[in-house]
Formats: structure tokens, sequence, C-alpha cells
């Protein structure tokens, strides 16, 4: 009885330290003035999630009765979940909170977001994660692989090896022998064990269209951003693609159609959040997951703008579509296993040049003058690649500014003065880009 | 118009006059690039396999030497068949080929039918090339063999147009536009008999293999072969930019001919493999704007890109899109 009441406390306080986390983060987010109404959408789900507690209202608002299954890493295709009849929620996780418990049980060195998501499962209370009994885990960093086995003996986890090879034959050839095992295993779970529960090339169809759907949308997203004078924030938008995780697809789809037009309105009034001399800062490196807004909010406060990021939680979330297949499952399925593997950059891969050309790319799109490189404590295969990325910008002339961190708190002041100084040093480079354009002779 | 479209549009046209063209008074000539059968009565033209054949056995086999005349009528064919391919290179076989016509339409039919399809993987694809090889030999070594019938001359005077005899072309084609006296099995010699057996168990094999494999016979022809030798020198080529790839693998899974070279080439430009048709699907179904162009003469006449790729998919929900793009922002990125 007593124990019950002291876990019963424990969990309680748990929530609440993370409803007040989140509503902070969300408070600072909802003052910006001017903002598009649009964007309340994506604010409401995240509150739902972490603060009222209430996930199933915005990823299963038709409250019927589907099972709910997590996956980690941005490698599950979750259209076999949904085709499947079920719910989809991604649970990597970026609430500090969280990651402190996950220490007492994997090591301290690990990176945070797996730490956290450990933390989530432990110390039950979330119901996003509470009301998953499924996992589904892709091998991808050594931490993910290790995370898959503890979670192990709390959940029931599905594992899911993704070949680290990418370009060979034999890759391609486990990566989706895995795929039609996952999916009759997602069926068999979403069809409460009756036999006759097969997906359909109908239903993996509509599935694969209702993600392309969002993923236009995604893009004329992507498209607003890098126009010259910006009309959204770059903590804004980061917070609309990670709740992608925690709701429904075609919802997120509609909503987000909604905030394009807005936005788009905006850019024909010239209604911009910030000057055109904002230094343009792109985020590259380990992803920002909400509520960690510690690194964004940074940078915008010290005046810069984040125009975008190769995040997998972000703007690589759902930029790459599956391929306009034939109406065959086996069409269907190939599409897929192409999608979630091979355009895939995360630096779990090797070689991974992809990541250098696609940097390059968006650094280019997007105008960006300066690359901020994230590295969460203990992610190192983002830190591996440091060096190529840098390499690759220098040659563009981009200065990089490396930012290890995790998700306490504690560094922010610190964090704060580097990332002035290189957002200064930003800002001098682009007045005299600008003053060395304006003195140019008339030929 | 669609893509899509067109080439059925072109390629049904293209078949109707290549194999009926006789009823409006068309001959074209015997060196077609394409699969414009001989054997078919009524075609306006002869498939260049069927010259190539022809003059070795006849022109080698003039006792008393060199037939000069008949080498310059060789000649002046072999010039305008060149020129022919360079104008729109392998496009031949993508978009004018009656057999790879009718082909699309074996594969049509399986798509509605909701039949699976078939990969074969790459080792077995580097093992099929030695196919059209094989095919190639027939067509150019067995001429001469029946042009200096040395040894079994009885076996050899009865293989004029060897590989004619094993073509699934011949079988086919004539029986579409309405000569069935072509698939029947030919009991004149044992070596007719062998050959109509190989080239009819050949034909039913491309028919079954056209349903669920795209192009099935395509990258066992012989012609198609010679075809992808002027490649270089072509006016049509397909152009992929690099830095706008994602690698995404897509135009490696539309690719009727299982192109992985594409979507898996860094830093070359020019990326119209020997085995490319110019069909442009890839082009077609390329999510990046400007990653693959088809060029002619140096001139981009299509390009990729993501709205269309959207739209293909039936998803740009028209209203939103139409309210962008009227502010000038719906623009492709």
């Amino acid at each position: 009885m007593n124990q019950t009441n002291i876990a019963d406390k424990q969990k309680n306080r748990f929530l609440k330290s993370i409803a007040r986390r989140t509503t902070i983060e969300l408070e600072k987010l909802r003052q910006i003035p001017e903002s598009p109404p649009a964007l309340n959408y994506f604010y409401d789900a995240m509150e739902s999630v972490f603060v009222r507690n209430e996930p199933e209202r915005f990823l299963n608002p038709d409250s019927t009765k589907k099972k709910m299954i997590g996956v980690y890493c941005m490698m599950v295709p979750e259209e076999l979940i949904d085709a499947a009849g079920a719910v989809s929620v991604r649970l990597c996780a970026g609430c500090f909170e969280s990651s402190q418990i996950g220490e007492d049980r994997i090591p301290k060195d690990v990176c945070p977001l797996v730490k956290s998501a450990m933390g989530f499962t432990i110390q039950k209370g979330l119901a996003a994660v509470d009301l998953c009994d499924v996992v589904i885990i892709p091998t991808t960093c050594d931490a993910k692989r290790k995370l898959g086995e503890e979670l192990s003996a709390f959940k029931n986890v599905w594992m899911i090896e993704v070949p680290h090879i990418k370009d060979a034959e034999f890759s391609r050839r486990i990566w989706i022998d895995q795929l039609y095992g996952l999916k009759s295993k997602i069926e068999k779970y979403a069809g409460n064990g009756r036999a006759k529960t097969k997906t359909s090339s109908r239903y993996l169809g509509a599935a694969i269209k209702k993600t392309a759907v969002a993923q236009w949308e995604l893009r004329q997203l992507l498209s607003i951003r890098q126009s010259k004078s910006p009309v959204i924030w770059g903590r804004q938008a980061v917070v609309v693609e990670n709740a992608y995780a925690y709701t429904r697809t075609e919802d997120w789809a509609e909503n987000l159609a909604q905030l394009n037009i807005q936005l788009a309105e905006k850019v024909k009034n010239n209604n911009a959040v910030c000057s055109e001399n904002c230094p343009r800062i792109f985020i590259a490196g380990s992803p920002v997951i909400f509520p960690n807004t510690k690194i964004q909010s940074l940078v915008e406060e010290m005046g810069g703008i984040l125009v975008a990021d190769e995040s997998c939680a972000g703007d690589r979330y759902l930029y790459d579509p599956i391929g306009n297949p034939e109406n065959s499952l086996a069409g269907q399925m190939t599409g897929i296993a192409s999608r979630y593997l091979a355009p895939c950059i995360c630096p779990a891969f090797t070689p991974n040049d992809d990541r250098l050309f696609m940097i390059k790319r968006m650094v280019a799109d997007f105008a960006a003058d300066g690359v901020l490189y994230h590295v969460l404590k203990g992610c190192v295969i983002y830190d591996f690649e440091l060096h190529r990325v840098e390499k690759i910008l220098n040659r563009a002339k981009i200065p990089v500014l490396r930012i290890e961190t995790d998700y306490n708190p504690e560094d922010v002041e610190q964090l704060r003065t580097r990332i002035e100084a290189f957002i200064e040093m930003l800002k001098s480079q682009k007045k005299k880009k600008r003053s060395d354009s304006l003195c140019q002779p008339i030929s | 118009m669609n893509l899509s479209r067109l080439r059925w549009t072109v390629s049904s046209v293209a078949f109707a006059v290549l194999l009926f063209g006789a009823y409006l008074g068309l001959y074209f000539g015997d060196f077609l690039p394409t699969f414009s059968c001989r054997y078919a009565d009524t075609r306006s033209g002869t498939c260049f396999m069927m010259t190539i054949q022809r003059t070795i056995q006849m022109l080698l086999g003039t006792i008393g030497g060199f037939a000069r005349k008949d080498m310059m009528i060789f000649l002046k064919q072999l010039l305008y068949f060149s020129l022919l391919v360079m104008l729109i290179g392998r496009a031949w076989c993508g978009w004018i080929c009656p057999l790879g016509f009718f082909q699309d339409v074996l594969y049509w039919i399986g798509r509605k039918l909701r039949i699976g399809y078939v990969r074969f993987s790459k080792t077995i694809r580097n093992r099929l090339v030695w196919i059209k090889w094989g095919f190639m030999f027939v067509a150019l070594l067995i001429p001469l063999w029946v042009a200096f019938p040395v040894f079994f001359p009885h076996v050899a005077l009865n293989l004029r147009m060897p590989f004619c005899q094993l073509c699934p072309g011949k079988y086919i084609l004539p029986l579409l536009v309405g000569n069935p006296d072509r698939i029947a099995v030919n009991y004149e010699s044992t070596t007719h008999l062998v050959m109509s057996l190989l080239g009819l168990s050949f034909s039913v094999l491309v028919v079954l293999g056209a349903v669920i494999k795209n192009r099935f016979w395509c990258r066992f022809c012989p012609l198609g072969l010679i075809l992808s030798w002027f490649r270089k020198i072509s006016f049509f080529k397909l152009m992929k930019d690099d830095e706008k790839c994602t690698r995404c693998e897509i135009c490696y899974n539309i690719c009727p001919m299982d192109i992985h070279e594409v979507f898996e080439s860094r830093g070359r430009k020019d990326v119209t493999f020997p085995e490319c048709h110019l069909c442009l699907k890839c082009i077609q179904n390329c999510p990046e704007t400007d990653a693959l162009k088809a060029v002619y003469l140096g001139m981009p006449i299509y390009r990729s890109s993501s709205k269309r790729f959207f739209k293909n998919s039936g998803t740009s929900t028209a209203g939103d899109f139409r309210a962008l793009k009227k502010i000038g922002i719906g623009h492709e990125h």
C-alpha cells in the first residue's frame, strides 16, 4: 500500500515536471507576436501529449479501438502500421527529466535521446509511451541497438536490422525481407490474432498516398522557408515537424496546408519575422526533438534565424517520398524498402557521402550563412562526420560552429555566449558581403 | 500532355504505321533500327537485323569475288541505319519498337490484374547479358557458314536468316498483323524443325515473361545491343545533376530495364547507360526538381520536377496549391 503510494507520488512528480517544462516552452512559442494561427494545432498536439497526457486525442481522434505501436528512428515504415489499421507513435524523446531517470539503467555516456527514451519506459506515466505495448526499433546506432535490448524488459520489442552498407545488393535483399516479416507481424498484432488480416495493396496504397500528401505540404513549407525574407521562425517550424510523431497524418497535413496558406499570405504582404540581414543558420547533426528547444531558441534569441536542419525528426523526417508504385503489393513494398533505406543519410550508414551532398544542397538552397553542428553528448557517429562536413562547407566558405550539449538546461548561458559570438561574426560577414556587392563597379 | 500518355500514343502510332503501313503504300527501307519484322506482310519497313544476315550470307558467298554493287547497297543501308540511330538513340526501343509496344501492353495487362512483378538480382542480370551476345553471334557467324557451307552443307543451307528463325518477333508480330501461318512448326527439315521449335518456345517465354517483367525480351535483343554502341554519339541523352540527386532509388524501381547505375552514379553527367531505352520514366518519376534531364543536341527537353512527382501520386491538394501558386510561392524547390 505504502509502496504504491510512493510510486504514485513519483509518477505524479515526474509528469508534473514534464508538464511544467513543456508549458513553459509552448508558452514562449505562443507568445511570439504575429504567429500564424494555424500553428496552434501543432502546439495543442504537443500539449496533449506532454501536459494533458491524452495523446489519443490527436493520434486517433475518431476514438476507434486501434492498437498503438511505438517506433524509434525514421527507418520504420509507418505506412505498414497505418495500412494494418494500427497507430504509430514516434517515441524518440527529447525530455531532460526522463533522460535523468534513464541514467539509472543505461550508461551515462549514452546520448540523451536514448536515455530519455529509456526513462519514459522505466518511469510509467506518460500515456503516449505507456499505450504502446509493442515498439519497433531499427538497429541504427549502437545506442539504439542496445536500447532495444534494455527495453525488452518492459515492452514487446521488435528489432529490425538496418544494413549499414546501403549500396550493396545484399543490403537491399535483407532489408526488404525484414519489411515483409515486419508487415506480417504488424498485421497479426493489429488484427488481434485473427487469421485473415493481410494488408491489401489497396490499404497500403492509401497509406502511401496519405503520407505523400503530408510530404507535399512539408515540401511547400520548406520552399516557403527558402524565401529571402523569413516568415516563420525556425523554432516554430521544428515543433510543426516534431508534431508529426504525435498526430494523425491526414490531420497534420491538413493543418500544415492551412499554415502554408497563412505563411504565403505573409510573404505576399512582405510580413517578415526578421530582417533580411539576420544570419540564416542551418542546424546539422544530432536531431533536436521537442521539448528540447535549447539550440534553436538560443540561435533565434541571439539574432539569427534557423532556416533548415537535417534532423531525422525535422526537415528530413518526411522529405523523401515513396516512388509512385504500381498497384501491386510487391511494387509497393519495393518502393517502401527503397524509401526507408536508400535516401536516408543517418550517419549510422557507411560510407555516407550522400549526407555531404545533402548538406551541401540544403545549405545552398536555403541560402544559409552559417552551420551549427549540433552534437548530442554521446552521439558519436554525428561527431565522427564533423570533419568531412566542415571540409565541404569550408570549400563553400560557410562557417561551422560545433556545439556539444545534452538536454540539461545547465549549460544554456555558456552556449549563449558561444552562439552569440558566432552570430555576431556572421552578421559582420554578411554586412561586409553586402557592402562589397554594393561597391561593385558597373560593368 | 502527360509523358506516359505521349509515349503510349507515339508507340501505338508507330506500331500501326510500321506493321500496317503497306496498306497506305508506305515503305521506308530495309534499314530500320527497330523490329519491323519482314515476315509481317503489311510492314512498311524492315528490321536491320535481317539486312545484316542477308548481306553476310549473300555478299560473302558470291562466287567469283566481291560484288561491288551489293556492297555499295549495304554500305548505304548501314549509313542510313546509323543516321537513324544517331537521331534518337535507343528511343527506337523505348518509343517505336512494335515488339516493345506489344510487351508494354502485356505488362499493362499484368498490372491491371494486379500480378506481382519480378526483378532479377544483379548477379543474374549480369549473366543474362551474355544471351544477347549469343544472339549476336548467331546473327553474324552463322550467315558466314551459310555463305561458305564447308561442313554439313545441308544443315547450313537450311539456316538462312538464323537469328530471324529464333527471334520471337518473327512469330509474334506476323500473328498480330494476321499472318498466323508463321507460328506453325516447320517440318521441312530437321534443322527447320529445331529452329522453329526454339523460336516458338522463345516467343511463348517472351509473352509470358512480359506479363511479369517489364520489357522481358529487350534485355536479350541483339539489335538493341547494336543500338547501344551509338549512345556516345547519339543526339538524345539522359543527364543527371549530382548535386540534386538524393539517391532515393525511385528511378531504379521504375526502370523497365532495371538500370541501377543512374541513381548510383556520382560524378558523371551523362547517364545514358547501354541498356537505357530513353523511355524517360525515370525523369517522370523523379521527386527532385532538375535532378534528371533529357537532353537533345545539348538542349534540355524534359526535366524532373518535384511538383510533377506529387501530382502524379495524386496528392497536391489542389486548392491550397493554387493559393500558393498565385503569389509565386508554390514553386518547386
